[in-house]
């Protein structure tokens, strides 16, 4: 007699292993989240099993833009600072720097005999190229600068936000490049797609420098006390008016002239984190490192009764009278909630971003619209599964058992193979499901239809059930074939949920060519194994 | 029980023409119906925009929500309701109007406003979310002797906040803030302090999508490539496995079928998202499927004898195979039926083009991709026939 003990044990054992992989996934989610292994539920590690998608778990999903232009402009502008500084030091008289775009800007000299110098002053660069044209020289950035530069912030955005995202305390977020200049972030379980769009956003540039004059309402009263223009060390910033309501700044502007050279920047800060002020309204307090600390306690310690413009993001959000000299903390206040101020501290910590980003496309799905699609996604398996089983019972009678444990084990294997891949579950995964398993049973149809067939032409039993395996074998390999196909396009194109659809179809498929095949046949080969020659097949 | 007892024997090719008739009527019509229609439905994915879902909390009418829209500046929306009537959900559709806008934020806090006038500055609870609400009840000590127990406070208060975030998704919308204080888990301290400090706004966001133009406008992109390089994929597999006419032939009656769905998608006002697409390209392969299994029936008997008349192959191929397509096609439509019926909403649109696609492809294996072989066999027959002058075997 045939061999039974070796398929038993395969077929045990891929059951086992699913259920393995769907218990140690679940469990592996559990301690991921924090829960403790010791008390963890079986339910608990039942509900978790599965890595579910955005949209049955409830989160955000965001493609955004880096605007890397921002960067190149302002390696540009270095490079305009750095060949002025060449020029002048050669007393070179600079008629003017014109700025074409982003990358490229043109020198125009006063004295023909000057022109020279520029393409001197051009050798020293690594990263642009210069060439006369006409009166001028033109600079134009590297092509390969350009690529490196956009590629460079695209990667330094990508840490920048995984830092703010650490921060914000998500399990599981995902952030990866998608091709170009954008960026993929999806954060699970996030309900408040406001503030988390908000905090990535921020480019939280953040600058302390010297107050030189204002706070004036308008430019233009300020500018009146420079006649000539303000000199080149200074510049203009507008402010938020103080005074005002949590979270709204009073209605207006304030203007400011500072210097430009700032006294300390984002990248001197040790740590940022809320506090609160004399009349308990919320504030950030930071500490600065070490070279921080010494530029500062510098500066204060020479300003002592001038202000310090406290710049966030291009704004001066608030500039306290330096009253002694400080070396290593200070204090930002201004219209904060307690939200925002916890978020500014954990920009502040987390970096600048060094380009502006843009959101091209956000998905946010409620806990709540999640919790009811995986109701619906279940009930409708659930449904979908049992038609499929009564109407194979009733059709195929005994065989239709077969087919009915072949569905079953089809559902199992699937789960257990995406449980072992971490692949993700979502809602058109789950049709995808249903879907695996109204197909899966046409294999069953074919193997059964061609026995039904052969026995209608007089073959015996054992040789109909052979004649219908073998001769449908090809036909189920050429129909599985040709769904995978599609589903290979749909898993190359598609994002997030249609990928989990590609997914199911596929794992789905291919374990039915196993179920189908290998143990539809080794049900009916077991089933009759005592019989020596089969007198009456129920089908 | 046994639908099939002894074998069919239907001419089903006789009536081809008629049914390629039909065909091309529906076609026809589904043409028709695009051109008088403008186009096609397209979700946000393709033609960009923002689409919320919301439930309100209390009745509310779809004409309300329009016209507070249009006073808000928005233009064209489209306001349906949602799954559950009983729950005062819609779903709102905004055209987008350049790129970079966040208009989700500006409508959802506009729409607001006019609801709850003052709500949007004020604490909500039918919007924050669970880290605002752990970080307030931490910032105002609540439970302090617990919370100093507890291994870590910002768990502690993220379990809080949890229980009353929960509610709200069990329930679905706070009608009042008096359903978050008496929450289970809820202690009366935080109860009072829910009271006095938040509110429960006049909408819960259930989701929220925003699609700028230039993404829409690549996915659309993407759909289509993927589309029509399954379908030569299709072409060359079967190409190689079969004959190239086969080929052809299961081609045709792919874009067949795809057409007549697209009609009835016309018809009924569909609307076409990524989701639907991830049907259709389903259906290719289910189309492709079924020709298929037809396919390998005309080839086993061809290998049987030469001499018979490539029609009556077919047609005994066809009735041959007529117990499997029905049983398969019912079997796969049983799933899809559960689908369309009990899968919600969201994923109606999904079912409903396979419910078409199944009936249709099954069809088209028949009559669509099985004639097509036929008429090419005349043809290069007729055409041999030419070439060789005299007498030559035609079909009938």
């Amino acid at each position: 007699m045939k061999n039974f003990t070796w398929k038993w044990a395969l077929i045990l054992g891929v059951i086992a292993f699913s259920v393995v992989s769907y218990w140690y996934n679940g469990k592996q989610a559990l301690v991921r989240a924090g829960k403790d292994p010791d008390q963890m539920t079986l339910g608990e590690i039942a509900r978790n099993g599965l890595k579910l998608g955005l949209d049955l778990k409830g989160g955000i999903h965001l493609v955004l833009r880096v605007k890397t232009d921002d960067a190149l402009r302002a390696v540009t502008d270095e490079e305009v600072d750095r060949v002025k500084r060449v020029l002048k030091d050669a007393n070179v008289s600079v008629r003017e720097i014109k700025r074409s775009n982003d990358t490229q800007f043109t020198v125009f000299v006063v004295l023909d005999s000057d022109k020279d110098r520029v393409g001197k002053a051009a050798e020293g660069s690594a990263d642009f190229e210069a060439d006369q044209q006409g009166p001028g020289w033109t600079f134009k950035m590297k092509a390969v600068t350009i690529q490196r530069l956009r590629d460079e912030t695209v990667k330094q955005a990508i840490q920048t936000i995984r830092n703010r995202i650490d921060e914000f305390g998500v399990s599981e977020p995902v952030i990866q490049p998608a091709g170009g200049e954008r960026i993929l972030v999806q954060l699970p379980g996030i309900d408040d797609p406001a503030r988390a769009k908000r905090l990535i956003k921020t480019t939280a540039q953040l600058y302390l420098k010297i107050v030189e004059a204002g706070p004036a309402p308008s430019k233009d009263g300020l500018l009146a006390a420079y006649p000539g223009g303000i000199p080149d060390n200074l510049e203009v910033v507008e402010g938020e008016r103080e005074g005002g309501s949590e979270d709204t700044a009073a209605p207006g502007s304030v203007w400011w002239i500072v210097r430009k050279q700032a006294v300390i920047t984002g990248r001197d800060l040790k740590n940022a984190k809320r506090s609160a002020d004399e009349s308990q309204r919320p504030t950030v307090a930071f500490n600065l490192n070490l070279q921080g600390a010494a530029k500062f306690g510098q500066a204060t310690g020479e300003n002592i009764n001038k202000r310090l413009a406290i710049i966030l993001d291009g704004k001066v959000k608030s500039a306290p009278v330096i009253e002694s000299q400080i070396h290593d903390s200070g204090r930002i206040s201004g219209n904060f909630t307690i939200e925002k101020a916890e978020d500014l501290a954990l920009v502040l910590r987390s970096g600048a971003l060094p380009a502006g980003i843009e959101y091209l496309e956000e998905r946010t799905v409620g806990p709540s619209l999640g919790a009811d699609s995986i109701k619906k996604g279940i009930t409708s398996s659930f449904l979908g599964i049992f038609f499929v089983y009564v109407f194979m019972l009733i059709y195929y009678k005994g065989a239709g058992t077969n087919a009915a444990i072949a569905l079953t084990l089809n559902a199992i294997i699937l789960i257990g193979v995406m449980a072992n891949f971490g692949a993700t579950m979502t809602l058109p995964g789950i049709a995808g499901f249903i879907l695996t398993i109204g197909m899966a049973v046409d294999s069953n149809v074919l193997i059964f239809e061609r026995i039904r067939e052969e026995l209608r032409g007089g073959k015996t039993v054992r040789s109909a059930i052979d004649a219908g395996f073998s001769k449908a074998f090809a036909t189920i390999i050429d129909t599985h074939i040709t769904i995978l196909i599609s589903a290979a396009f749909l898993f190359q194109f598609g994002t997030g949920p249609v990928k989990g659809f590609a997914v199911t179809l596929t794992i789905g498929l291919i374990a039915s060519v196993f179920t189908a095949v290998f143990v539809s046949r080794f049900l009916f080969d077991w089933w009759h194994r005592n019989e020596e020659r089969i007198e009456h097949l129920s089908i | 029980m046994e639908f099939f007892h002894k074998q069919t024997n239907f001419d089903f090719l006789r009536i081809k023409w008629w049914c390629i008739g039909i065909s091309w009527v529906l076609i026809l019509a589904g043409l028709v119906s695009v051109w008088h229609k403008g186009g096609y439905r397209y979700g946000i994915d393709f033609s960009g925009g923002t689409q919320l879902i919301l439930q309100f909390q209390t009745k509310t009418d779809v004409n309300g929500i329009r016209k507070t829209l249009e006073e808000l500046g928005h233009g064209e929306t489209v306001i349906q309701k949602f799954e559950d009537e009983a729950a005062n959900q819609f779903l709102i559709r905004i055209q987008q109007r350049k790129e970079g806008e966040d208009v989700t934020q500006i409508v959802l806090d506009g729409l607001a406003e006019k609801l709850a006038p003052g709500s949007p500055s004020k604490f909500d609870l039918n919007r924050k979310g669970k880290k605002d609400l752990s970080e307030s009840f931490h910032a105002a000590g609540l439970q302090a002797e617990a919370a100093a127990k507890a291994p870590d406070a910002n768990r502690f208060y993220d379990e809080l906040a949890e229980k009353v975030v929960g509610a709200r998704t069990q329930k679905g919308v706070f009608a009042g803030v008096d359903e978050a204080a008496t929450a289970s888990g809820v202690g009366p301290e935080t109860g009072q302090w829910l009271k006095s400090n938040t509110i429960a706004g006049p909408f819960v966001v259930l989701s929220a999508e925003n699609v700028g133009p230039q993404v829409g406008k690549d996915l659309q992109k993407q759909a289509t490539l993927a589309v029509v390089l399954s379908l030569l994929g299709m072409l060359a597999y079967i190409a190689f496995r079969f004959d190239l006419k086969f080929g052809v032939g299961a081609v045709i009656a792919t874009i067949h079928d795809i057409l007549i769905t697209l009609a009835f998608f016309s018809f009924f006002n569909k609307e076409i998202t990524l989701v639907v697409i991830a049907a259709f390209l389903t259906l290719v392969g289910y189309s492709v499927n079924d020709t298929v299994v037809v396919y390998d029936r005309i080839r086993e008997n061809l290998k049987g004898g030469r001499g018979k008349k490539i029609e009556d192959v077919i047609n005994s191929s066809i009735n041959q195979t007529l117990s499997r397509t029905i049983l398969t096609s019912g079997a796969t439509m049983l799933a899809v039926l559960a689908l369309f019926f009990f899968g919600g909403d969201v994923i109606h649109d999904f079912a409903f083009t396979l419910v078409v696609g199944i009936i249709v492809g099954t069809y088209s294996s028949i009559y669509v991709a099985a004639p097509v072989v036929v008429i090419w066999n005349e043809v290069v027959a007729k055409k041999k026939a030419a070439a060789a002058g005299g007498s030559a075997m035609t079909s009938r």
